[in-house]
């Protein structure tokens, strides 16, 4: 009778560990099943009616059920802690994030610092010239005919009661960076290898692709005994920091009056891979950055001498290479302090 | 510049695996940029000749004719056809279902399909000049006509484009690229180029030697410097008569009109050697005599159209013995047109100065095909390949025509440059040891002279590259490098020396503070014009007396540069608000003021710049956004390791509201402001509804520490001790006040809120305060920690009034 109890106990108990729904429920079956009001000590309490062998078999098999309902209480207590959210609601997984801080650099900026940290790592420093430069610096020392276009009225910005006035004395918001090579070259001599970053200004029509004030990055390898085609290191090394990968350029012939050779320097199409499209105008190559040998005239306006030294410029337009790198179609965006267009980089 | 294919074979013969995207690919590469390849026969498929066997009435309408026409086709076709000058057995222009046409010259091309015109087939139709871009070469009387192809030789089914020559391949040539080359301003000089590329002979110009015994036609040049060489041939026996077919098709395609033989003949030699020529009707030449002179103080000169033009006395221009007859190289006057009846010319063949004809283009905004190759600086040798030519097609055209006086005056001659190269030099700036043997037939082929000796190229120019564009070694290095392509060259790798770090304190410390503003305190960076509009700059309350100025600004109110980053910011944030409740900018750059400044020599005097930094917060809350900038500027020294900056107000900016402002000072020297911006100005500026909070710096100022500056302290080894304090004083009791009574107390002691309301009285504020007690070593007892506390409390009741909230 006793052994028929102990099965029905057994199963019971197990039947009622593996329908507790909570930790504290299960203390409660604990109790029940394991404690000492329990059925299973009542029924070692009441073992003195039965024989020695009667009392061996109970004694037995109760306790082996008490060690089984320890042990499921256990797993079961195990698999309650586990199922457990620490969370005391239902949490919508798809609801947006905690906003970060959303700061950000101009796209232009990022631009440039990528090409700093390239530049840098091939030993250049970073120079900066002022925005107001004169003509002598921005025309004169760099080899610009007298008579160039440039130095007209309707193309440069000149300051006011300084426009008649000449070399000097007529100042204007530099037209390109070219002028600061020479100024740091007569500060620092040569030999010498320096990126000078900045914004220049052109007396124009604004439209999507044209821009009256917008940025340029120079630079420039002065050195004894250097060729030409040391600067297709600095071009590779521009577009394959912007880019990320190795990119096709070629050099060809281009005149600029302070560089003797110069060149145009195109880079493959990024839209058509050099298939030809719209974009390319459907010749596979796209225009990129001027450059070329520094021109002697230009070396002797800083102070040095052309018999003993040479040296490369690469000049590229930061705007552009940012609506090439990233699609953006109307360079008014970069001078519109539109947050709007200015958040979208990061 | 277009270039005809079909010209430079009248020069060279191309090699024949050569295509024209191939030459297109190669004069870019090496010469000019070439933007378009332009095959022009593209447009004129399906358009044929056609001769009209019949000439029938339409049945329903009356002025339409249905033209039984042969094609070229197995059977005539039938079209119908407008046209006012339709006959049997004309030679016709034919558009085929399948062409494109313009209809009546305009719009966009039309497809030709066989269809119906008033319920009669019609195959194509018959084509006016305009339909079929021949109104060069056919100038149509009126929108009725049709082309009659009468004198062509051709025949029903010949494609159109082939008959008339118009078939041809146009390399469209980038002006730009040729300013520096004077001599590729004509298919000679692009044919030599070729063939020295293809290293292919370059065929000769016709020579024409001239009787000496001809009367001495008068010259007499009076600017030397200006008009450097003048020929003047005096040719009877000519007359007003179209050019033959092959010179006017070449001269379309390269896209001037055809006029008449003598003046299509001068336009031929201008594009076939780069040389500007020019013919006078002799009779208008008075005193048989020309004069090159400046023009006189109020001269004036009558052109075609009876206008006139005022003559400065720094103009050349070419007379008779009378008056002036043209502009030298630019334009010509009245008196020096060709007309229906002219039968004798006196052709020009000059050299003018390239500065002369600049500046008097200029003078009256004129350009014209001869001045732009004037402009670049011709040699004046061309004038020889230049008469030569046009004698030559002066002959041949009017057999008949009699040379009847010449005059050469000939002052300036162009002198070769000669230039000595080293072989060290070429090794070394080109980066490779080329064989002597490669250069010299480089240079050959360009039209250079040269003799080696000793190890150095003794060159000679050639005399149309010696006007300035080849005058140096690295000229000569550059023709070298640039014929072999640049790409035959292998990059050198740049070697670095590490002889010391490139380590530039300054624009470390520059990119710190922005990555600091953008990444920490979460600014946008805007770029704005330097020029500012003056609305702004009088909202801001800036004083524009040492403003510096620009002499033609963009806009009359843009005149101005901007001596503060305030008005571009305010005008930015105005504009961002339309889209925007509460965002933060800043802008980092230069700003000017009249003064005096040597950067680079002492002769140069620049205004002051100094490089500024701005930030703004736009926000409801003005006390909220005022402590978020004050923030910004007190942590901006820690985290982008700069010396550390200071707060006090000293004073007011102009902008600033009278209360909620601070000047941010080093060492005692103001170097910029924070603070709310006042109503008065953020009305003016149009910023509505809302609150803006501004720091400015003069980043100029700020000293970058030489490297990080952080600091390390142990970590207590006993915890401290954290109590709170709340306590009601007075409102003018400053935190810095009771900061500065009780900071010597405490370990440390933090500020954590000030309130006003329920339970504060009028005119008191509470504080809550948090002090850590104990030295980090030791464990404070209770005792130890009531007798701080008090101590604490004792000084905050008699130093600030204070007195203790209750919980």
């Amino acid at each position: 009778m006793n052994k028929e109890k102990l099965d029905a106990v057994y199963e019971q108990g197990l039947t009622k560990i593996a329908n507790t729904k909570d930790i504290n429920e299960l203390q409660e079956v604990r109790k029940d099943l394991t404690g000492k009001k329990s059925e299973l000590s009542e029924i070692l309490k009441s073992m003195g009616s039965l024989t020695p062998d009667e009392r061996k078999e109970v004694g037995l098999k109760a306790t082996e059920i008490r060690r089984v309902f320890e042990e499921k209480l256990a797993e079961k207590e195990q698999a309650l802690i586990n199922s457990k959210s620490v969370l005391d609601e239902p949490l919508d997984l798809t609801l947006p994030g905690m906003k970060i801080t959303e700061g950000s650099l101009h796209p232009v900026t990022q631009m440039c610092y990528d090409l700093n940290d390239a530049f840098l790592s091939l030993g250049f420093e970073v120079y900066e010239e002022d925005d107001i430069s004169s003509e002598k610096f921005a025309f004169d020392n760099l080899n610009f005919a007298a008579d160039h276009p440039a130095r007209q009225m309707m193309d440069t910005y000149w300051i006011e009661g300084t426009e008649n006035k000449s070399a000097n004395e007529r100042l204007c918001l530099r037209p390109h960076l070219t002028g600061a090579s020479v100024r740091y070259l007569m500060k620092h001599g040569a030999p010498a290898r320096f990126v000078y970053p900045g914004r220049v200004y052109r007396n124009e029509d604004v439209d999507s692709g044209h821009e009256r004030a917008f940025f340029q990055y120079e630079a420039l390898i002065v050195d004894k005994n250097i060729s030409f085609s040391s600067g297709m290191v600095m071009i590779k090394t521009i577009l394959e920091k912007v880019f990320g990968r190795e990119i096709k350029v070629r050099m060809r012939e281009g005149f600029f009056p302070f560089v003797e050779p110069g060149y145009e320097i195109d880079m493959e199409c990024l839209v058509c891979g050099g298939k030809g499209c719209k974009v390319c105008k459907h010749n596979g190559w796209l225009e990129i950055m001027p450059g070329g040998v520094i021109h002697p005239n230009v070396l002797k306006s800083a102070g040095l001498d052309p018999e003993e030294w040479t040296g490369f410029y690469i000049n590229i337009g930061l705007e552009r290479l940012v609506m090439m790198r990233y699609g953006v179609d109307d360079i008014r965006h970069f001078h519109s302090a539109d947050i709007r267009f200015l958040k979208q980089f990061k | 510049m277009r270039v005809s294919l079909n010209w430079i074979k009248k020069y060279i013969d191309l090699p024949k695996e050569i295509d024209a995207k191939q030459i297109a690919y190669d004069l870019t590469l090496r010469t000019v940029e070439v933007e378009a390849v332009e095959n022009t026969e593209d447009k004129f498929h399906d358009i044929v000749v056609g001769k009209i066997l019949e000439v029938k009435a339409h049945p329903n309408a009356d002025k339409l004719r249905i033209c039984m026409t042969d094609i070229g086709e197995d059977k005539p076709v039938q079209i119908v056809c407008g046209g006012s000058n339709l006959y049997v057995g004309e030679y016709v222009v034919v558009s085929k279902p399948g062409a494109e046409v313009y209809w009546h010259g305009e719009g966009e091309p039309v497809k030709i399909e066989e269809s119906k015109v008033r319920g009669e087939l019609s195959y194509g139709m018959i084509c006016g000049a305009t339909e079929v871009f021949l109104e060069k070469l056919f100038p149509p009387k009126d929108m009725y006509e049709i082309v009659d192809l009468k004198g062509i030789d051709c025949k029903p089914g010949d494609s159109v484009a082939k008959v008339t020559g118009l078939g041809d391949t146009i390399l469209e040539i980038d002006n730009k690229s040729l300013t520096n080359r004077p001599d590729l301003w004509g298919h000679y000089g692009i044919a030599r180029e070729l063939s020295a590329i293809y290293h292919v002979p370059l065929k000769e110009l016709p020579k024409v030697t001239i009787d000496k015994n001809l009367p001495k036609y008068d010259i007499e040049i009076k600017e030397p410097t200006k008009c450097r060489r003048y020929v003047g041939v005096e040719i009877e026996n000519v007359c007003d008569k179209p050019s033959p077919m092959w010179m006017q098709t070449l001269i379309t395609n390269c896209g001037m009109r055809p006029i008449s033989a003598i003046v299509d003949i001068t336009n031929y030699v201008m594009l076939a050697v780069g040389q500007p020529t020019h013919a006078f009707d002799r009779t208008h030449v008075s005193g048989h005599k020309i004069i090159v002179r400046n023009a006189r103080k109020d001269e004036e000169l009558l052109l075609l159209d009876d206008n006139t033009i005022s003559l400065t006395e720094d103009d050349l221009v070419i007379c008779d013995e009378h008056d002036a007859m043209c502009l030298a190289g630019i334009r010509g006057g009245k008196k020096d047109s060709i007309l229906p009846e002219t039968t004798g010319i006196l052709l020009e063949v000059a050299n003018f100065s390239a500065s002369t004809i600049r500046k008097s283009g200029k003078r009256f905004d004129e350009k014209t095909d001869s001045s732009i190759r004037y402009e670049k600086n011709i040699d004046t040798e061309r004038v020889d390949e230049g008469l030569n030519l046009a004698l030559t097609l002066i002959k041949e055209i009017f057999p008949e025509s009699k040379i009847i006086a010449y005059g050469d005056e000939y002052p300036v001659k162009t002198e070769r440059a000669k230039i000595d190269v080293s072989e060290e030099f070429l090794n070394v700036r080109l980066g490779k040891v080329l064989p002597r043997k490669t250069i010299e037939d480089v240079l050959t082929t360009l039209g250079y002279d040269v003799i080696y000796k000793d190890e150095i190229y003794h060159v000679t120019a050639p005399v149309w590259r010696s006007t300035g564009d080849v005058s140096i070694k690295d000229d000569v290095m550059g023709d070298i490098a640039r014929l072999l392509d640049y790409q035959s060259f292998e990059p050198q790798p740049l070697t670095i020396s590490f002889e010391h770090a490139v380590r530039q304190n300054k624009v470390l410390l520059e990119r710190r503070l922005k990555e600091y503003l953008a990444y920490r305190c979460g600014f946008n960076e805007i770029y704005t014009y330097p020029w500012i509009d003056i609305k702004y700059i009088n909202a801001a309350k800036i004083d524009t007396t040492n403003a510096v100025r620009l002499a033609t600004p963009p806009a009359p109110e843009l005149a101005n540069l901007r001596s503060s980053l305030i008005p571009g910011m305010l005008e930015a944030i105005a504009k961002n608000l339309r889209y925007n409740e509460s965002f933060r900018l800043f802008e980092m750059t230069q700003v000017f003021e009249k003064g005096e400044y040597h950067e680079s020599t002492e002769d140069e005097t620049l205004p002051i710049h100094k490089k500024y930094l701005i930030g703004s917060i736009v926000g409801k809350n003005p006390k909220e956004i005022f402590y978020e900038i004050k923030g910004v500027i007190e942590n901006i020294a820690k985290y982008t390791h700069m010396e550390k900056l200071s707060l006090t107000q000293k004073e007011k900016p102009s902008w600033a509201d009278i209360n909620g402002y601070l000047n941010i000072t080093l060492n005692d020297e103001i170097i910029g402001s924070l603070g709310l911006v006042s109503l008065a100005t953020m009305n003016e500026s149009k910023i509505k509804h809302t609150n803006v909070a501004i720091f400015e710096l003069n980043v100029d100022k700020l000293n970058p520490l030489p490297s990080r500056t952080n600091k390390f302290i142990h970590l207590p080894q006993v915890p401290l001790v954290t109590q709170d304090l709340s306590i009601l004083v007075d409102d003018n009791i400053t935190w810095d006040e009771i900061s500065m009574y009780i900071k010597k107390k405490v370990y440390e002691l933090e500020f954590v809120e000030e309130y006003r309301g329920n339970q504060v009285p009028e005119g008191k504020k509470s504080i809550t305060l948090r002090v850590k007690l104990g030295d980090g070593l030791n464990t404070l007892t209770s005792e130890e920690i009531t007798e701080k506390m008090n101590s604490i409390i004792k000084t905050l009741t008699n130093q600030c009034h204070a007195t203790i909230r209750e919980e």
